[in-house]
């Protein structure tokens, strides 16, 4: 009686009328201890019947691929050539190295002049008509006004144009030559290092000059005062001022 | 013969070199260049046509997308060629891993199945060979 109930109360569990699925079999968990179920057979694209024996739900393995993730894909490609050009040298960052006859500065991000190869996918350009030649009412729009851009055109297009000078002016820079600002502003290519010793060097040459100027000025007072006041500073109380 | 990818460069270096000069006429304009600035104008218009027709002889190049995400933030595209090389390694050094453990695994499991179940696992062995 207890048997015929636990029976009953799970086949209502599993009645295809309360199932969630609907009419299809419930999932229940056969157990088959007593090794009847010699066969699997399995459907889909290569059906088979397997001999299991004993062994409930023993399936084919699957097909054993020539090529898997144990052998090295890179010696298979022959891509270590490759692989050992990009990871022996350290390849510079800026696009500009990558592109280094394409004018103008191209380091910029590119959606800030919007000039992103994104905005080209998202935003395709009209395509499709004909490239023509423009005829001479067309090109009286392109009729300019003499003399140079205004200032803010200008600074657009002069700035790969000074990078250029200042690599030149980099070679020429004598020893105590002061930077003016523009240089100082434009001379990152090479990264923060080149920067901090040019402005060590600038500071030394400073000093220098300072110290110059002082001791001229010290021996030029001491020229005017030492007939007049012999009890002037010796060079050893110079050196502690 | 050059090759599609190299001429399609080469034009496109003319084209630019084009864009350059204009911007050096423009930059300040005098009025008697006013028809070299239309030639070069009209160059513009050439220069697009000779890339136009070479779009037909690189259909078959494909771009991965990321590389635009490169160029867009102004990095070296070849840093991109770099991680994914990098990262195909790593991937392929994980899948060997995986592949060298579950061998490791089904070797011991057998062994210490044969121990605990050894009628069973001769019939097993019978069905599956010697795997």
């Amino acid at each position: 009686m207890m048997m015929g109930d636990q029976f009953r109360s799970k086949v209502e569990q599993y009645s295809p009328k309360s199932s969630p699925r609907g009419a299809r079999s419930p999932v229940v968990s056969r157990q088959d201890s007593t090794g009847t179920l010699k066969t699997t057979i399995s459907l889909g694209k290569n059906p088979s019947i397997v001999h299991s024996g004993p062994f409930y739900l023993m399936k084919e393995p699957p097909g054993q691929s020539e090529l898997t993730g144990a052998t090295n894909l890179m010696a298979y490609y022959g891509l270590e050539h490759s692989y050992s050009k990009f990871s022996g040298k350290k390849l510079k960052e800026q696009l500009s190295s990558f592109l280094p006859n394409l004018p103008g500065i191209i380091d910029a991000p590119g959606h800030q002049d919007n000039s992103s190869l994104r905005s080209v996918i998202d935003k395709p350009p009209i395509c499709g008509k004909d490239l023509l030649p423009l005829t001479s009412v067309q090109l009286a729009g392109f009729r300019l006004h003499p003399g140079p851009l205004p200032e803010q055109y200008r600074y657009v297009n002069q700035a790969p144009q000074r990078k250029h000078k200042n690599k030149h002016k980099k070679h020429k820079h004598k020893p105590g030559e002061t930077l003016s600002g523009q240089e100082a502003t434009t001379t990152d290519i090479g990264g923060p290092d080149p920067h901090e010793k040019k402005h060590k060097k600038q500071r030394k040459h400073d000093e220098e000059k300072e110290r110059k100027k002082r001791k001229k000025e010290k021996k030029r007072k001491k020229q005017k005062h030492s007939p007049e006041h012999p009890g002037g500073l010796t060079p050893s109380q110079h050196s502690n001022t | 013969m050059a090759s599609p990818l190299e001429n399609l460069e080469t034009q496109l270096e003319l084209f630019i070199e084009n864009v350059r000069q204009i911007r050096i006429i423009v930059s300040d304009f005098q009025p008697q260049g006013q028809n070299v600035l239309n030639q070069k104008i009209q160059g513009l218009v050439n220069g697009l046509q000779e890339v136009d027709k070479l779009k037909s002889q690189v259909q078959d190049v494909h771009v991965p997308l990321e590389v635009f995400d490169y160029i867009d933030q102004g990095r070296n595209p070849q840093l991109y060629t770099k991680d994914c090389i990098e990262k195909a390694l790593t991937k392929n050094e994980q899948v060997k891993g995986k592949i060298d453990a579950y061998r490791k695994f089904k070797a011991n499991m057998l062994l210490e199945l044969t121990c605990v179940f050894p009628n069973e696992l001769a019939k097993y062995r019978a069905i599956r060979g010697d795997e």
